[in-house]
């Protein structure tokens, strides 16, 4: 059990647990409620600047943090045609806004529910945005997947407060 | 036996999802009741005769954990089985829902098979 003490973000030797973490509940999730495969990973920082779908929330609890979600528009699309079993013409905005906050909130949910030391969270609602410039706005740890048409990354941000530790 | 099942969740695009897995786990449903959190939930408990419910916890007006305990305290649901479908898989947060009445809890993600476990398993449903 490592202590952190004050307000700090997860401890950098944990980086690589949560990243893989990431990865395979975002696998499962994209796989079992998607209809999606992961085709391969993804270098994560070559959609900064690019058009994506964003959604992204706050987690209390403890620990607390943040959680984002960023895909290519076109991937936003299948995703949405996807999870409702709809022709991907019928997609609607609206229709993306709402799945890919499912989709933020699933993958967020699954991953601090797999960290054993979480011990409670709330989730907050997801918001979804589009931008022509993305920048994420969560600094974590980040991982990109290769789907197919295009990516999909997920980042998830842990923080202790004084008092918590993680095992 | 065909079953009538209650959805509750504030999503509608999971609603529609999990309208959509119910169909594909191929359990024999007559009819289908939505309700978009726990309020609307109670309303359509005492509007119509529904054998199980599926219920979100994250809902605005009226969450799962008081949902749930509300309908405990309702004389005619309190047998009724209630299945929560949600992330949150911690166990201090399965053991809560279970404490107020839940008898049966599915982790998002989940797909047509673990679903049709559950319903069955709440049921009493035996296949040979």
């Amino acid at each position: 059990m490592s202590d952190l003490a004050g307000t700090a973000a997860v401890a950098p030797e944990m980086d690589g647990l949560i990243g893989a973490l990431l990865h395979s509940c975002g696998e499962h999730l994209l796989e079992t409620m998607f209809f999606t495969p992961i085709f391969d990973v993804a270098d994560a920082s070559a959609a900064i600047g690019s058009p994506r779908v964003v959604s992204r929330l706050h987690f209390h609890g403890k620990p607390s943090g943040d959680f984002e979600v960023d895909a290519d528009p076109g991937i936003a699309r299948s995703l949405t045609a996807g999870f409702l079993g709809i022709d991907e013409s019928e997609v609607t905005p609206a229709h993306e806004d709402e799945v890919m906050a499912e989709f933020c909130n699933m993958s967020c949910g699954s991953a601090l529910s797999s960290l054993g030391w979480v011990e409670y969270f709330s989730l907050e609602a997801p918001a979804t945005s589009r931008t022509h410039e993305f920048a994420p706005a969560v600094e974590g740890v980040r991982r990109a997947f290769l789907l197919a048409g295009g990516t999909l990354a997920v980042c998830l941000r842990v923080v202790f407060e004084e008092s918590q530790s993680a095992e | 036996m065909a079953i009538r099942i209650l959805i509750v969740d504030d999503s509608p695009a999971m609603r529609a999802f999990i309208r959509r897995v119910v169909k594909l786990s191929g359990i024999d449903v007559e009819q289908y009741f939505e309700a978009g959190d726990g309020e609307e939930a109670l309303a359509q408990l005492r509007a119509n005769p529904i054998d199980a419910v599926l219920t979100d916890i994250n809902m605005p007006v009226m969450n799962g954990e008081e949902f749930v305990r509300a309908m405990r305290a309702e004389g005619p649901f309190q047998s009724t089985p209630v299945i929560v479908i949600s992330t949150d898989a911690t166990s201090n947060r399965i053991h809560a829902m279970q404490a107020l009445g839940a008898v049966g809890y599915l982790q998002k993600p989940f797909g047509p098979e673990q679903l049709r476990n559950e319903l069955d398993r709440v049921l009493g449903v035996v296949h040979e």
